[in-house]
């Protein structure tokens, strides 16, 4: 009960005059809803359910998203959810049924209704269609759900997508999408709708990883032959969904083939993988186990120097999961992820870092309505850095831990109202630095405090099909956060002073913060093919990412709420229109969206954020906003297809403390953001494809002058992010073999060219003293990557 | 603590197995801004004239020079106005105080320069000296080339906080000014690196090291300035280092105990 002791502060809180403008009214308004639904429902006619799963006839893998008709006295359709699960509510009499999702064969069936049933399905891949590329989703989804600001990525999409050195990658697949922008040059990072990249919500089977890349960036530790399905919500987040303030990625890993064993993998440029997967018990519970490394160290030990020999570069990373069946109404799901990267110097230098996690999961039927999924989550990232030098020697060791209990309820209410509803509770534990060191060394051992958190929260909310037109989705999530002791805890005033230092014992709660969420969108059919969407989201992030370079950093450092840094919020408003063509082969939308963010987090010049156990007191805070067009056009089937996708934006930030007061371009601002991605099958062995990207340079700041410090050169810079880095663009093209059809191991060959036109793409822009001529400065463009070719090998059996 | 270098090292290995990268001079068109006054200058327990620079920022195209401003008036105060120095000006933006004096460690220096009409003001307190024991040379082998630096070697005092700066001179050239904290090795004998590679001298060359004890304020001057020069690590935003000097100044006001060393090539 100490949770709500502080209910003076939200008291306060609530009276914010912005809180108070925003939120009493959308709150009032669902809970007005939430309330006539459950009491308008209380004595409906009875009604029977149909309900079950939808799977591959092949694999045995649950298919997610596919479509489920019932045709009769009345009519219900349904999408299975992230385990192939449907429930559909109707009244006695015959009905037609029809299950459907794209790339696969539609099956239609009668079934005779007096009772409540269970109805499992498995469908047939469609290898007749040239469907090169196919969409998840039912045929016209996009246009009929109430979801906007959703993008799905089919996993057999990115595979024929071109990508730097032939790594296929989905982080990097995502950024060719309107809305979704990259983070620099070959980089894995995002930015959604404004936000920084820690501000999206990356999930693997419901896990978040803190830092989803590897080697600095440049590939995601999201192997895709392990993947299953990929959602990214830039807005309109459902209820369910929580802690991050831009967007959330949703990655579902495999569940691995219940029918029989198989094996596929590939051998690239830079890394090799496998992937296995199979039956636990035939049609009862499967596993699959994928991995991958790469070898650029290979290179070092063809050398005889052992100066070069000794130096080690790679990483690694598993996905195993493992599911069984134990009957109808109960299933039990197991994964995880373990990852790592090392570099070594030689006998100088040690650096490793990686994200553990794990995943158990219980679906469970507690009524032919109800659904059940109980997850148990334990999340680990951590970074090890050494230093050998001997009067130097030093070891760093830090972690960010989660525990993490989910409980989540979807309930059909009736054939117009689903309802989802749950509870989250997140302990997280950030350990920011343990120094060790040897008795020779002149560094001293010193640990720096864990903080320890506790994030919670509970939601409602209800998909109801008003009407035949009219669908809505909305809901209320209440999240909370409260940092615990131990340790000492320290305020500070607005210069940055400590005004106050308190110690607190373990379980002391030091400061708790409580915050309504609602969440609201709609969608209003105009047509058979065509609709308009609304969506208000509020969202909440309790934990923050402090990084002062440009680019991610493995030792980025994570911090939570605290007595100075208060929760960020995002409101966000969206519209939007979409429309199929030619009969769903052609897929249009157009979403506008504005954001309001409060509470965003910059730093003072000169912030080191090495084991500093005063860093809040560098922190500046202010509020940013965000608002933008996104254009998606997308051609679905057919032997040629892929989509455009643009996005004109502008993000800006506000600071008292920062270039004057006056609002700012955030670095992440680019006006105009081009993609286009054409895939061409030019018959049963040949696939062509290319992507051309064009975007707006990033907001940077340059400098304005120049003037002497004791002899050297300094430069002044006038404003921040007043100048814009050159125009971004590049061209890639890759091909495809199929290996001949009918063998027992079948394989393919992907050759790519990745910025064929070398275009000399800036990574960073330089100023300084003119090594060759001291009186001048210069300004040295430094580009990474310019035509890199690549050739893949994979292989399935 | 030097993970950007080695983190810059990580980023130039992927980088050159991916076999593109490159660097390249090129034109950018940058602003004109209004000239900024820059005060430079410095108070040390050395028996000397004490030196302080006024000068103003100027475009980036044109050569690297000092741009001085003459006929500003420099006052120095010690200890809050116990005493009151009046400097000269000995050349254009250059002002020196009328007489040799040594500055003492605990001591508090108010400089105040007035020029145009405005007035801007900096405070910086003297530290205790800390004595610089010694030069070493280092060598590191990377990636099969030997790279040779040179250590500074001291004693740091065990229980306060110490800030440490480092010129080094090649010819009577900066090559390289840096600064570092007892933050991880309080109390303890220290060698620090002197990031400057010393490759390109030859046998008989000296380099000349001086090693300041600096105020808090005036290392995180330099320590901020470092960044935005990268000083060999990732890109950070970078901004003007905070100044101790009020109303809009650029530069530094420093009071420091000074030390040098001489090194010498073999």
């Amino acid at each position: 009960m100490r949770y709500f002791a502080k209910s003076q502060q939200m008291y306060i809180y609530l009276q914010h005059p912005y809180t108070q403008f925003f939120m009493p009214y959308t709150i009032r308004v669902v809970l007005i809803l939430l309330f006539l639904v459950l009491f308008q429902h209380s004595n409906a006619q009875t009604k029977r359910t149909v309900n079950g799963n939808v799977t591959d006839a092949k694999t045995g893998e649950t298919l997610i998203g596919a479509s489920v008709k019932l045709t009769g006295p009345v009519s219900a359709g349904g999408i299975t959810n992230a385990y192939g699960f449907y429930s559909l509510n109707v009244t006695d009499g015959s009905y037609e049924v029809s299950v459907s999702f794209i790339g696969y064969r539609t099956i239609l069936q009668k079934v005779e209704l007096s009772k409540d049933i269970r109805l499992n399905f498995t469908l047939e891949e469609d290898n007749q269609l040239d469907e090169v590329v196919i969409s998840a989703t039912k045929k016209n989804e996009n246009v009929s759900s109430p979801q906007m600001g959703l993008q799905k990525i089919n996993v057999r999409e990115i595979n024929n997508v071109p990508v730097l050195l032939g790594e296929r990658d989905v982080l990097k697949t995502l950024q060719l999408l309107p809305g979704i922008k990259s983070a620099g040059e070959g980089n894995s990072g995002f930015y959604v709708r404004g936000g920084s990249t820690d501000q999206n919500l990356i999930l693997l089977d419901e896990a978040p990883v803190y830092n989803a890349s590897h080697l600095l960036g440049f590939f995601s530790t999201f192997n895709s032959d392990a993947i299953k399905d990929v959602s990214v919500y830039k807005g309109g987040m459902p209820a369910q969904y929580g802690g991050r303030l831009a967007s959330v990625l949703d990655i579902k890993m495999n569940d691995g083939n219940r029918k029989e064993f198989t094996a596929e993998g590939g051998i690239g440029l830079i890394s090799s993988r496998l992937k296995v997967e199979g039956p636990i018990v035939k049609d009862k519970g499967s596993f699959m186990v994928s991995a991958r490394r790469t070898y650029m160290d290979a290179f070092f030990k063809l050398s005889s120097d052992s100066s070069i020999n000794s130096n080690t570069l790679y990483f690694y990373d598993v996905n195993a999961k493992a599911n069984y069946q134990l009957d109808d109404k109960n299933t039990l799901y197991l994964s995880g992820y373990f990852g790592r990267d090392k570099l070594g110097l030689a006998e100088t230098f040690g650096f490793n870092w990686g994200n553990a996690t794990v995943t158990l999961r219980w679906n469970h039927l507690y009524s032919n309505k109800l659904f059940s999924n109980t997850s148990l989550i334990y999340s680990n990232y951590n970074y090890v850095i050494q230093n050998f030098m001997e009067e130097n020697n030093f070891e760093v060791n830090s972690s960010i831990k989660d525990f993490n209990l989910k409980q989540d309820f979807e309930y059909g209410l009736s054939n117009d109202h689903q309802l989802k509803f749950g509870l989250n509770i997140i302990h997280h534990t950030i350990a920011p630095g343990k120094l060790t060191a040897d008795a020779r060394s002149s560094v001293n051992e010193t640990t720096y405090e864990n903080r320890k958190g506790l994030e919670s929260a509970i939601y409602i909310s209800d998909e109801w099909a008003v009407s035949e037109r009219l669908n809505l989705v909305y809901g209320l999530r209440l999240s909370g956060f409260s940092l615990m002791g131990p340790g000492n805890f320290k305020t500070y005033d607005k210069d940055g002073n400590i005004t106050q230092t308190r110690s607190y014992g373990s379980g002391d709660f030091v400061k708790n913060y409580l915050n309504l969420e609602p969440r609201f969108s709609a969608s209003y059919q105009l047509d058979k093919s065509s609709s308009l969407k609304g969506a208000y989201t509020r969202n909440i992030q309790n934990i923050h990412l402090m990084s002062n370079s440009t680019s991610t950093s493995p030792t980025d450092l994570y911090i939570m709420n605290s007595n100075n840094v208060k929760p960020e919020i995002a409101d966000q408003v969206a519209m939007g229109y979409f429309r199929n063509f030619n009969e769903d082969k052609y897929e249009f939308s157009a979403e506008i969206y504005y954001k309001k963010m409060q509470h965003q987090i910059e730093y003072r010049s000169g912030t080191d954020l090495r084991g500093n156990g005063n860093v809040e007191a560098d922190l500046l805070y202010g509020d940013g906003r965000a608002y933008g067009i996104e254009l998606f056009l997308k051609k679905r089937f057919g032997k040629f297809n892929g989509w455009i996708g643009y996005t004109y934006s502008r993000t800006e930030r506000q600071f008292d403390a920062i270039n004057e007061g006056k609002w700012f371009y955030a670095k992440q601002d680019r006006t105009h953001d081009l993609s286009l991605v054409g895939i061409y099958k030019a018959g049963p062995r040949w696939t062509f494809s290319s992507v051309f990207v064009y975007n707006t340079g990033n907001a940077v700041t340059y400098p304005s002058g120049k003037y002497q410090v004791n002899g050297r050169t300094a430069f002044y810079y006038k404003e921040k992010n007043g100048y814009r880095t050159p125009a971004y663009h590049r061209l890639d093209v890759a091909a495809t073999l199929e290996g001949k059809p009918g063998k027992k191991l079948q394989s393919s060959w992907s050759f790519g060219i990745y910025n064929l036109y070398n275009r000399q793409n800036p990574f960073s822009i330089d100023f300084k003293d003119d090594p060759d001529d001291k009186t001048r400065t210069q300004v040295v463009r430094t580009t990474l990557f310019g035509i890199i070719p690549s050739v893949t090998w994979n292989f399935k059996f | 603590m030097n993970l950007k270098k080695y983190i810059t090292a990580v980023v130039a290995i992927v980088a050159l197995f991916c076999l593109g990268a490159c660097e390249k001079v090129i034109d950018l068109k940058l602003d004109e801004a209004v000239p900024l006054i820059v005060i430079d200058g410095g108070i040390s327990d050395q028996n000397e004239y004490h030196r302080v620079k006024v000068s103003q920022t100027y475009s980036f195209t044109e050569p690297n020079k000092f741009n001085g401003l003459t006929g500003a008036k420099v006052v120095l105060k010690i200890d809050g106005g116990a005493q009151e120095i009046v400097f000269r000006e000995v050349a254009a933006g250059v002002y020196e105080s009328p007489a040799k004096f040594k500055g003492k460690p605990g001591s508090s220096y108010e400089l105040t320069v007035t020029y145009d009409g405005k007035t801007y003001q900096a405070v910086s307190v003297m530290p205790a000296r800390v004595a610089l024991d010694s030069l070493t040379f280092k060598t590191f082998n990377f990636f099969g080339n030997n790279k040779s630096y040179i250590v500074a070697n001291f004693l740091d005092p065990a229980g306060i906080s110490n800030q440490y700066r480092y010129i080094l001179k090649v010819k009577g050239v900066v090559e390289e000014d840096a600064v570092s904290e007892d933050r991880f090795n309080d109390g303890n004998k220290v060698a620090n690196v002197i990031f400057y590679e010393l490759d390109d001298l030859v046998k008989g060359d000296s380099v000349l090291v001086e090693f300041q004890c600096i105020d808090r304020n005036v290392y995180r001057y330099f320590y901020s300035l470092g960044q935005n020069s990268g000083q060999g690590g990732p890109p950070v935003a970078p901004a003007n280092p905070p100044t101790n000097f009020s109303n809009g100044a650029l530069g530094i006001f420093n009071a420091y105990t000074s030390g040098k060393r001489t090194a010498v090539i073999k």
